[in-house]
């Protein structure tokens, strides 16, 4: 009787609480604090210590405040009763092109670290929609595949309705693409008539690092030399700031994190080398497909690696790959990860970490290791995210089932301590979606002219859908505009 | 404040100023054009004046004399050497300002050693749709499109049809700027009458216009996040540049000499805060992007289109960013395809939303100024102003909009923008209220004369593509055979879009392009005849005077070639006219203009207003 009660309370309670989830993803801007949250009787999936059954989750001022059993909800606080469902971190996604205008890739040069995926955010992306719907809080935000050296990546959390600036991941460390093989030396994507440009071979693309290192070395002692010779003579012209050779010096100062795309053995082995001779380290190598071959190697270098689950054939670089690859680089002790560089499989990571229990036989806490904890290692945020721990961020996913089953959905994803998608609040806006179009079918502006009139602007270029898998068709449209 | 940026920018700037002071003071000779004595003394009587900067005056008089206003107020008498305007019914407003344009702005053409280096692949750029920069500058160590010292006062051209249209719309003076990729260059404000470069400037320069368009070609950047690098990359080397020259000037014994850089020192007055950088942004993250682009630099910064720019109110009103807000509102302009999918509601926002971001900054406290965006229809200007009005804009704040501050936003204040003993005499004079959906312009005063108003068919601009034409291409190279060709050229418009059609020895294909204001480009395949023939793009860009074209023809591979052509019949967007319903014309020769056209068929590439006689007579 008195579990009927409460049940009842608590469908009382989740019905106003959709209310407000409402409100709030409509607002933009300047929140106050969330709500305190108990989310009771769940089954906490928390990947760093195992699965909790029917156990409690109390998120305070946006971080995991408590979890355990019979924890009671103070004043005012909203009650989401999970009976029957289950409670997982935000999935992380280590390799992501959503939420950027216009191309992915600066391809005029083989080295273009000066550019910045955090100058084109768009937080409208729609994308970003689907993917908290997927049960996914954070991304790695990567400039394409096009040059050796590609741009500077930025790592958000998905913030859905507020502006770029509040998606940014506080303190996560900064990171920058590599690209090694096809896409670098231009294999597929060389059009007749323009000029093709250097490298074109993977001992070009080698060079063209070796070569961008050594430039780096030698800015950071021609500053280094500045500063020591400014003090006494204040009769110096400073160096020139170079916003291309900048951020490689942070990588030999080991600030800014390298992620690698790559396919074949031969040229992780290549850039560990190149890496070595340098003095720095590679943070992951993306994609990765043969990295089965020498996943030792990659795990010597205490590099991750963060790859598909079984996604390949689309190329020659991509032929020798096996579904076996996670599994196999994970028993070879390198921290792996599934990513998407998708828009569209980044709903579904789940499921493609589900794979790596049938292909390789992984546990089912370390396939959620492959889309939580190991892509937050590899982000260097896993201090914030990325498990069910006290003190951790409340980047949360309430699903209707175990994750690794596809009849899981998700009902509900936290972003520090925020609803960002409710799908009860989102079926019912549906109807208010339809009524709004009603009546803005009606404005003067949405009616067509009677005859003549002045032309909209040109939109600005949008990539298409399924142009996002810079391994697959990156550079085409840029090389054809 | 001229003098300061003069200094800093002397050779390039001293010009520009010296043309205005041309202008103003008048020396002799400096205009033949200019009328006698006798006709330069106006007076509008009996009006509503709405001065802008003082109360309205319900029933006075504007006096004008030697271009500039000469007494206003309800007790000022005509003098007697004056030409009386009886203005029973009329209103007056300051001549009203379109705060961002490309008037009086060449069209890129593709012409090789435009683009240093690029030889033939200039052309070619073209194909991919890359826009080239208009103009360049010698000895620049940068590429065209990031040659922030281009002066729009030294490429404008008077004239023209498209500044015709807007003087018909009221506009009497504009900010315009070049056109390009990143640093596009620094804008002027021009009064939209006159017949020298030198005698329409009114200030030069005023601001410098940072695009966001890559350059493409192959060049960098070649990516909107590429172009935010390098327009980082640009401002650090010139605060170096600023450095390096400072160090060298205090003591050059011992140090190597540092580059001089004209592209580099032409960004030192933004770097001081002396002249704002206009960036376009209309959706809230463009504005966010060039909000922050602006702090990271501490620049002044002007947001140009602003559709959305209300979304960042608070740190527009906070950074003192003002807002040149485009009256180019979105609308639907065609009725939905069955086969099309509904448009997304965020775009059936979009269109509703955009006549209220006016009333939004205004209430927000936010500085803002109307200008056109582009559009190809100028009654837009004012009919869209009055839609802002509708969803929430004082009327007062959208007059201001159009007058004084545009005036303020744009450094002409004391100038231009207000009805003021002293400023420059332009006006705009309505019967009827300026939101009122009745008015007529009636009279248009620039520099203290009146302008001739064209009829309502020319009024909105809109130069008709549509109709056969019988064209003579010369594809120009290097080939002995005569490269004359004889082709026909069918076109139909629909708004600005241009679809057709050619016929001859050239093949016979379909092909599309774009008309704004009087300015054709059309891309159509051809056919090379010849041994190995092959098919290949060619590109029509040129103008179109009433019922003639002229223009270059770009062709891959071949060097620059020109076309001539003339219209058979009268333009009606109707099919094509099947070539044996009208009397053929031999090729190569000229149809005569159509009669009984009016404003049509003129062979002058450009009509500047003649010096009235009488005062114009109001036309309905």
């Amino acid at each position: 009787m008195k579990r009927l009660t409460t049940l009842a309370i608590c469908i009382a309670l989740v019905n106003s609480w959709a209310g407000a989830g409402l409100a709030q993803t409509r607002t933009t801007g300047g929140q106050a604090a969330p709500p305190v949250t108990l989310i009771r009787n769940a089954t906490i999936l928390t990947v760093s210590h195992g699965t909790l059954q029917n156990s409690d989750l109390l998120i305070r001022n946006g971080k995991i405040a408590q979890v355990g059993q019979n924890l009671r909800a103070p004043d005012g606080a909203r009650t989401i009763d999970a009976t029957g469902k289950f409670v997982m971190p935000g999935i992380i996604d280590a390799h992501s092109h959503s939420m950027m205008d216009g191309s992915v890739n600066e391809c005029t040069r083989s080295v273009t670290s000066m550019t910045r995926t955090q100058d084109i955010l768009n937080p409208n992306d729609a994308d970003l929609y689907r993917e908290l719907a997927g049960g996914v809080t954070s991304l790695l935000l990567l400039h394409g595949s096009c040059n050796s050296i590609g741009g500077q990546s930025t790592t958000v959390k998905i913030k859905y309705g507020r502006p770029a600036a509040d998606f940014l991941f506080p303190g996560a460390p900064p990171g920058i693409k590599f690209a090694l093989g096809e896409n670098p030396k231009r294999s597929n994507f060389n059009l007749p008539g323009l000029q093709a440009r250097y490298p074109a071979t993977r001992m070009g693309v080698e060079e063209v690092i070796r070569d961008a290192f050594t430039r780096a070395r030698d800015y950071k002692l021609r500053w280094d030399e500045y500063r020591a010779d400014s003090r006494s003579n204040k009769n110096l012209i400073p160096p020139r700031r170079d916003l291309e050779l900048e951020p490689l010096v942070e990588i030999l100062e080991g600030k800014r994190y390298v992620h690698a795309h790559c396919y074949r053995a031969d040229e992780i082995l290549m850039l560990i080398a190149v890496a070595d001779e340098f003095g720095f380290k590679i943070r992951t190598f993306q994609h990765v497909l043969e990295g089965y071959k020498v996943a030792g190697e990659i795990a010597r270098h205490g590099a991750g690696a963060s790859t598909f689950a079984d996604f390949w054939g689309y190329k020659m670089e991509a032929y020798d790959a096996i579904p076996y690859n996670a599994a196999v680089m994970t028993r070879r002790g390198v921290r792996v990860s599934i990513n998407s560089d998708s828009d569209e499989r980044a709903r579904r990571l789940n499921i493609d970490a589900a794979k790596m229990v049938r292909y390789g036989g992984l546990s089912e806490e370390e396939a959620l290791k492959l889309i939580t904890l190991n892509p937050a290692w590899q982000l260097g945020i896993d201090e914030r995210v990325g498990s069910i721990d006290v003190g951790k961020d409340a980047d949360l996913a309430v699903w209707t089932a175990h994750p690794l089953s596809v009849y899981a959905r998700v009902e509900t994803t936290f972003v520090d301590g925020e609803i960002f998608f409710d799908r009860q609040t989102d079926l019912a806006r549906r109807q208010q979606l339809e009524a709004e179009r009603r009546t803005l079918e009606q404005a003067e502006a949405n009616r067509p002219p009677a005859q003549g009139g002045t032309p909209p602007r040109t939109p600005p270029q949008i990539r298409r859908a399924n142009t996002d898998h810079d391994d697959v068709i990156d550079g085409e449209e840029d090389n054809q505009r | 404040m001229r003098n300061i940026k003069t200094r800093l920018l002397v050779a390039l700037f001293a010009a520009a100023a010296l043309g205005w002071a041309a202008h103003t003071a008048a020396p002799a000779g400096a205009n033949a054009q200019r009328p006698s004595a006798g006709f330069d003394t106006y007076a509008i009587t009996n009006a509503r004046v709405v001065t802008v900067s003082g109360p309205t005056i319900e029933r006075g008089t504007v006096v004008v004399r030697d271009g500039l206003i000469a007494a206003v107020g309800a007790g000022v008498a005509a003098p007697p050497d004056a030409r009386a305007i009886d203005g029973t019914g009329l209103t007056v407003y300051p001549g009203l300002i379109d705060a961002s344009t490309t008037l009086g702005i060449p069209r890129p053409t593709p012409t090789p050693g435009a683009t240093p280096g690029g030889g033939g692949g200039g052309g070619f750029a073209g194909l991919f749709g890359q826009s080239q920069p208009s103009a360049v500058s010698p000895n620049s160590p940068q590429l065209p499109g990031l040659q922030p010292e281009l002066l729009a006062a030294d490429i404008i051209r008077p004239g023209g049809n498209e500044v015709e249209a807007a003087r018909n719309a009221g506009i009497t003076a504009a900010q315009t700027a070049p056109r390009g990729n990143v640093f596009l260059g620094q804008s002027a404000v021009i009064n939209l009458a006159g017949d020298t470069p030198q005698g329409i400037i009114v200030r030069s320069p005023v601001a410098l216009y940072v695009g966001l368009a890559p350059i493409g070609g192959g060049q960098y950047p070649g990516s909107l996040m590429g172009v935010f690098s390098a327009v980082r990359q640009m401002l650090l080397d010139a605060q170096r540049y600023r450095e390096a020259q400072e160090i060298y000037e205090r003591n050059p014994r011992g140090l190597r000499r540092p580059d001089q850089d004209k592209s580099l020192a032409a960004l030192l007055p933004v770097l001081a805060r002396q002249m704002p950088i206009v960036m376009q942004a209309d959706r809230a993250r463009e504005v966010e992007r060039a909000l922050d682009l602006a702090r990271e630099f501490n620049v002044r910064l002007v947001i140009n289109g602003g559709t959305e720019s209300w979304q960042h109110a608070a740190r527009l009103k906070a950074q003192d960013v003002p807002v040149l807000l485009s009256l180019n509102f979105p609308r639907r302009t065609a009725a939905a395809s069955p086969d099309a999918d509904p448009d997304p509601i965020r775009v059936l926002r979009e269109r509703a939303e955009a006549p209220k971001t006016a009333g939004r900054l205004a209430a927000a406290g936010v500085r803002f100024a109307f200008q056109s965006g582009g559009m190809t229809t100028m009654s837009d200007f004012l009919s869209n102003a009055s839609r802002a009005v509708e969803q929430g804009l004082s009327k007062d704040d959208a007059v201001r909009a159009m007058t004084i501050r545009a005036a303020e936003i744009l450094g002409v204040q004391n100038q231009l923008g207000s009805i003021e003993v002293g400023k420059i005499a332009n006006l705009t004079v309505t019967r009827g209220d300026l939101f009122d959906r009745t008015r007529r312009i009636t009279h248009v005063f620039i520099d203290g004369r009146p302008v001739d108003l064209r009829p309502a068919a020319t009024a909105t601009g809109a130069t008709s593509a549509s109709g056969t034409w019988s064209l003579s291409v010369n594809l120009g190279g290097t080939q002995s055979e005569s490269p004359q060709f004889q082709i026909t050229l069918v076109l139909q418009q629909q708004g600005d879009r241009l679809t057709g059609s050619i016929q001859g020895p050239l093949g016979t294909s379909q092909g599309s392009g774009t008309l704004a204001g009087s300015d054709l480009s059309f891309t159509v395949p051809i056919t090379l005849p010849g041994p190995g023939s092959q098919t290949t793009d060619a590109i029509f860009n040129g103008a179109i005077t009433g019922n003639e074209m002229r223009g270059t023809v770009q062709v891959v591979g071949r060097g620059p070639g020109t076309f001539t052509g003339s219209r058979a019949g009268s333009p009606t967007p109707a099919p094509a006219t099947p070539p044996g319903a009208q009397p053929s014309t031999p090729p190569g020769t000229r149809q005569p203009p159509p009669g009984g056209q009016p404003g049509q068929g003129e062979p002058q590439p450009r009509r500047t207003p003649t010096p009235a006689t009488t005062p114009p007579a109001e036309q309905d």
